[in-house]
């Protein structure tokens, strides 16, 4: 029985290294005609509505937060000056606004209480966003060094965040017509949300950007990626408007194979 | 290349700064402030400032309270409305004692009713008035709190009692009627009212308010300063034209199991108490300026005259007497009492630092049949 095992194990072996070299040739080949590019770039944009509803009136302040983006990109050329590209990459479409607001639909939910109506007055939300995404773009070289690229991609995020306060305002419970409670700027003044569970997970839109390829190894891009699904899951109504996260991004590549 | 990066980075910001909307028209239809004027006003108001009347944004009754006999005819109101809002009188003339108003906000689509009566008010005769609890509704707007109404001398009903309910509800919106800090009971006979301290739950945590105690008092609860001035909520006091001397009463006494601190912090050895007091104060300063007595100064603010406290509340779950008398700090003017110079609170809570969101959930007060005693000024 013993014998028998080893005799087994021994013909496995011998074909799985058999198949192992040349499957890696297969890869070899395949992969022959990939270029691989390392992407490290900063994106800067925001989550916002199609066409800013008229109840925000006024954007106070927009932070810059570490919207880092790290890709793996392999591109290969098909035939004349079309190409395909594909990789991942590691990001986070965050910011953080103050906006001023007039009337504007807004609830606070927690522990099954809720408080809400219309609230005039200022809004700070801060959104973080990181991610994996995957795009596939078509490509066209426009000259040697420049390409423009075109495509979809899909994202799964990793870390959410939507929180915010109202604040130095006042909000009209249910309508226009309701109590009117004053909210002031400090802790404990102020009304404090938390959407972070209703960010939905997957994530997917249109990305359009140009690679300027400056030396043999290095060079620059930008992209603009605008997302054409909403930041919150379709039954999250809270936020009247359905946001989309629209950011641009800009930085340096560096040509691996 | 270059020139395309850098128009792209100009072109984000500008997504988010070109769309902005012409500003919408507003939804607010309030009464904030009714100015009375009057050619004949020293026949008509007690005081000058009466001329002035601030109104809460709850309120959709103003009740003016005139000299008997006032010329009315006399009388002109005008109105400071939320922007934009405009005002129709719908019934009634307010030369005639009464009017009811439609507002209607500036974009048109929401209005409010309101009702201003100048109410004649004669001196009061009686020697002693009895609050006895038993005239209570839900509020009429959402039907979720309770309201009392004290009963006036000719039969009708005043709106002087107020609670902190309407801030409750804020915290606690699936909260019952009976879940709410004061709540009617049967009383000795009739009816008594219960106030209980209050958890108010995650939104309490959230503005650092954990507890609401019950309570009951002569003024008004102004709602808009719940959350970001609190003490600036509580109203306390009505016009009051003579001289009290004793406030006589039932109560019973239940301590919650735990006194927590602002933060919601056990305080050991720290048991919670109930409180009943009146206080009795001067309600202009002497430049004429009408001076309200609110959470933070209503035991101590220098324009008081007199004070009555039930002290100490026993524990005890039988009806029990209280009579206690008001020790004046200050002489009272007669011209001053008669032109309604002074205003008066009556004021039972739950839990006596329930004013610094201090006190043990749980704790309650039963108040029932009290009784203010007052003499006659010669």
């Amino acid at each position: 029985m013993k014998r028998l095992s080893i005799f087994i194990l021994s013909i496995i072996m011998v074909a799985t290294a058999v198949s192992a070299e040349s499957f890696l040739k297969d890869v070899k080949q395949f992969l022959k005609p990939w270029r691989v590019d390392v992407h490290l770039g900063y994106e800067i944009g925001g989550t916002a509505p199609l066409g800013m509803p008229a109840s925000i009136r006024k954007l106070n302040k927009f932070s810059l937060t570490p919207n880092l983006l790290l890709g793996l990109d392999a591109h290969r050329q098909l035939s004349g000056r079309w190409g395909i590209m594909t990789g991942i990459h590691f990001e986070n479409k965050g910011m953080s606004i103050d906006a001023t607001v007039k009337n504007y639909n807004m609830e606070i939910t927690r522990g099954g209480q809720t408080l809400g109506g219309r609230f005039t007055g200022r809004v700070t939300t801060d959104v973080t966003a990181w991610m994996f995404t995957l795009p596939v773009q078509a490509t066209f070289d426009v000259s040697d060094k420049v390409q423009l690229k075109l495509g979809p991609y899909v994202s799964y995020l990793t870390n959410r965040n939507f929180s915010g306060y109202a604040y130095d305002g006042y909000l009209r419970v249910g309508d226009p017509t309701g109590e009117k409670v004053e909210l002031g700027n400090q802790a404990g003044e102020r009304g404090d949300y938390d959407f972070s569970s209703h960010v939905r997970r997957c994530q997917w839109g249109i990305a359009l950007g140009a690679d300027w390829h400056i030396t043999k190894r290095f060079g620059a891009f930008a992209d603009l990626n605008w997302g054409l699904s909403g930041l919150h899951k379709s039954d999250f109504k809270t936020v009247e408007q359905t946001l989309y996260p629209i950011y641009g991004a800009i930085g340096l590549s560096y040509r691996l194979r | 290349m270059k020139k395309s990066i850098a128009l792209f980075a100009l072109a984000i910001p500008l997504v988010f700064t070109s769309c902005f909307k012409d500003e919408p028209l507003n939804t607010e239809c309030d009464i904030e402030q009714v100015i009375l004027h009057s050619t004949a006003a020293d026949k008509v108001f007690f005081n000058p400032s009466d001329t002035i009347q601030e109104v809460l944004f709850t309120d959709s009754v103003v009740s003016v309270n005139v000299r008997s006999g006032a010329p009315l005819e006399t009388v002109t109101p005008e109105f400071k409305l939320t922007p934009g809002a405009t005002l129709k009188c719908i019934e009634g003339d307010i030369a005639l004692g009464k009017a009811t108003y439609m507002v209607t906000s500036e974009d048109g689509n929401w209005n409010r009713r309101y009702v201003v009566s100048l109410i004649p008010t004669a001196v009061t005769v009686n020697d002693t008035l009895a609050f006895d609890l038993e005239h209570f509704e839900l509020d009429p707007t959402y039907h979720k709190f309770y309201i009392w109404h004290n009963l006036l001398a000719d039969g009708s009903l005043g709106n002087d009692w107020a609670t902190g309910n309407g801030g409750f509800k804020l915290s606690m919106s699936t909260a019952q009627p009976d879940d709410y800090p004061t709540v009617p009971i049967v009383g000795m006979d009739g009816y008594a009212v219960k106030l209980t301290t209050r958890d108010t739950g995650p939104f309490g945590v959230m503005v650092n308010k954990r507890i609401a105690s019950g309570n009951m008092f002569l003024g008004s609860f102004d709602v808009a300063n719940a959350l970001k001035d609190a003490m600036k909520a509580t109203r306390f006091g009505i016009p009051f034209d003579k001289k009290p001397t004793k406030l006589t009463g039932y109560y019973k006494y239940k301590r919650g199991a735990t006194y927590q601190d602002i933060n919601g912090k056990p305080v050991s050895g720290k048991t919670d108490n109930g409180d009943i007091y009146a206080v009795f104060y001067r309600n202009h300063d002497a430049a004429g300026n009408p001076v309200t007595l609110y959470g933070d100064d209503v035991k101590t603010n220098p324009n008081i005259v007199a004070m009555a406290s039930v002290t100490p509340i026993q524990v005890t779950d039988e009806w029990t007497y209280f009579d206690v008398v008001f020790n004046y700090s200050k002489e009272l003017d007669p011209a001053v009492l008669e032109s309604r110079g002074y205003s008066l609170t009556i004021v039972f809570s739950s839990s006596i630092d329930g004013a610094i969101f201090q006190g043990a959930v749980g704790s309650e007060l039963c108040v029932d049949k009290v009784r203010l005693i007052c003499t006659r000024e010669e």
